[in-house]
């Protein structure tokens, strides 16, 4: 029992190592935001273009369901890498300006951008799908009432279905969140110090898990209130649904 | 020429003529739901058609305005045939207006902006104009009270008078009505047909979708009795309603006037 306390919850080892571990969550607090709200715009991209009507879309339909099975489709821990390596090679080879291929923007590093690229490409599929759940949840007849107003395809998206989807899946999308900020720990493989990293090297020179342990506190102190909130949310919606249904 | 080379339709007077079909057909695989429909209707006129289910009436209104594309066959409005290519769709759209027999007012906006959202996004009026002119149209449909509430707020009656106003604003020059009662409560029925009546009276053009005889006998200036997918009998509501020539005609409104 003694030995148990000890390897996860050393607080000599916590507190020299608390300052360490906090700059490495503030990395996945960014890494967490800055994707998640890129793969929520990209989501509802894709799931727009996946909607267009008409025949002369088709291709572009047919692209916009490629790139989402593609990419739901393949571990985001080989996205991870396959970016991180082709990028690096290109910007070597001069195929691509380095500004791109190895991104320093905002005075943080490359490896944190290629984490956001790999967790938007893939997130971004994800959320693609809940955001059509959520369009193809609103009846038929709004997109029929906009339309007979003269207005276009787009404008009934944009105006009517659109709006009233998104609030249908911000429950789901915010679950998503979640899985997303725990996925940030994945760009430790490419050498971010985001928090789990941070663990790990506290645990490589001391073989104690505490820093570790510090770690998924701090994941469970935003989790935790966020997932309690997307119930609340939840349970509003339900309640409402309840109201219209006499 | 079709209507896709001018931004606007001409204003009333040139020709009697409102909407014109000729040969209208459309079927869903095996179903043939319409089976080739010629008929005119004149600028003011009010007809009302009326049929059992199935027979295709509300087909023909969603063909009309083309939110279902006709498979044979041609329309004009006002002399003008429509064009199947989609910006011509919708602009001919701004000036047929429809109403729905389950309302589809946008849940998430409140009465006014349901109505003023057409002629904000599609004719880019101003936002204070195109509320203001909601505001007067609500008032006529006698909804002065319900201007800021949400749909889920009003009752069924007062859900379809906003979804009339809606219609309205867009200055149709034409209206379809899709069985507007039909999901109403038999209490509401009456706020919803006296604004339509008041609007035949102030001389639209309207198409009536409908299973309320008493309004198609006081209101129509024609009635077109359909069934199978094809115009079994039309002509003066007195005539068609109180003397059918035709057998299944008989059969229809002695079954419905039983009731």
């Amino acid at each position: 029992m003694e030995t148990i306390i000890q390897q996860y919850f050393d607080f000599s080892i916590m507190g020299d190592n608390l300052d360490a571990v906090l700059h490495g969550f503030v990395y996945t607090l960014e890494l967490s935001l800055i994707a998640g709200v890129l793969s929520l715009i990209w989501g509802l991209i894709l799931s727009v273009l996946r909607q267009l009507p008409g025949r002369g879309a088709a291709p572009i339909r047919a692209l916009a369901i490629g790139y989402i099975d593609v990419f739901r489709g393949i571990p985001m821990l080989l996205i991870i890498l396959l970016i991180s390596g082709g990028l690096g090679a290109f910007a070597a080879e001069d195929v691509l300006p380095r500004w791109l291929a190895i991104p320093q923007w905002f005075g943080l590093p490359d490896n944190f951008w290629y984490g956001v690229f790999a967790i938007t490409i893939t997130y971004g599929a994800y959320m693609a799908e809940v955001y059509r759940s959520g369009i193809e949840a609103v009846p038929r007849g709004q997109m029929e009432a906009s339309r007979s107003l003269g207005m276009s395809h787009g404008q009934a998206m944009r105006y009517v279905i659109v709006p009233q989807a998104v609030r249908k899946v911000i429950p789901p999308l915010l679950n998503d969140f979640i899985a997303l900020m725990k996925d940030t720990s994945l760009v430790s493989v490419i050498g971010l110090l985001e928090v789990v990293q941070v663990g790990r090297d506290v645990y490589s020179s001391t073989f104690n898990s505490s820093a570790l342990t510090m770690g998924a506190v701090l994941f469970l102190l935003v989790t935790i209130p966020m997932a309690r909130f997307v119930d609340r949310l939840i349970a509003g919606q339900q309640s409402k649904m309840q109201r219209a249904i006499p | 020429m079709s209507v896709e080379a001018k931004n606007e339709l001409p204003a009333s007077g040139d020709s009697g003529q409102m909407i014109q079909l000729k040969g209208v057909k459309k079927s869903y695989g095996d179903l043939h739901v319409l089976q080739g429909i010629d008929t005119e209707i004149r600028r003011g006129e009010v007809v009302c058609v009326i049929g059992p289910s199935g027979s295709g009436k509300s087909t023909l209104l969603r063909c009309i305005n083309r939110l279902e594309p006709p498979d044979e066959g041609e329309m004009y409005l006002e002399g003008k045939l429509i064009a199947d290519s989609g910006q011509a769709l919708n602009l001919v759209r701004r000036h047929i207006g429809m109403v729905f027999q389950q309302f589809n007012l946008f849940p998430h906006m409140n009465a006014v902006d349901n109505v003023s959202i057409g002629p904000r996004q599609v004719l880019d009026r101003p936002r204070k104009e195109s509320d203001e002119r909601a505001r007067e149209l609500l008032k006529r449909v006698g909804l002065s009270e319900k201007l800021e509430e949400f749909p889920d707020r009003l009752s069924g009656g007062q859900q379809q008078r906003v979804a009339i106003a809606r219609a309205l604003a867009m200055d149709p020059h034409v209206m379809l009505f899709d069985e507007v009662t039909s999901a109403l409560d038999p209490e509401l029925v009456k706020e919803v047909l006296d604004v339509m009546r008041e609007l035949a009276e102030e001389g639209m053009t309207m198409i009536v979708v409908t299973h309320e005889m008493n309004f198609a006998r006081e209101v129509a200036d024609r009635v077109i009795f359909m069934d199978g997918g094809v115009i079994v009998e039309q002509g003066a509501p007195a005539d068609v309603l109180g003397n059918p020539q035709q057998e299944r005609t008989k059969r229809f409104l002695g079954l419905v006037l039983a009731t």
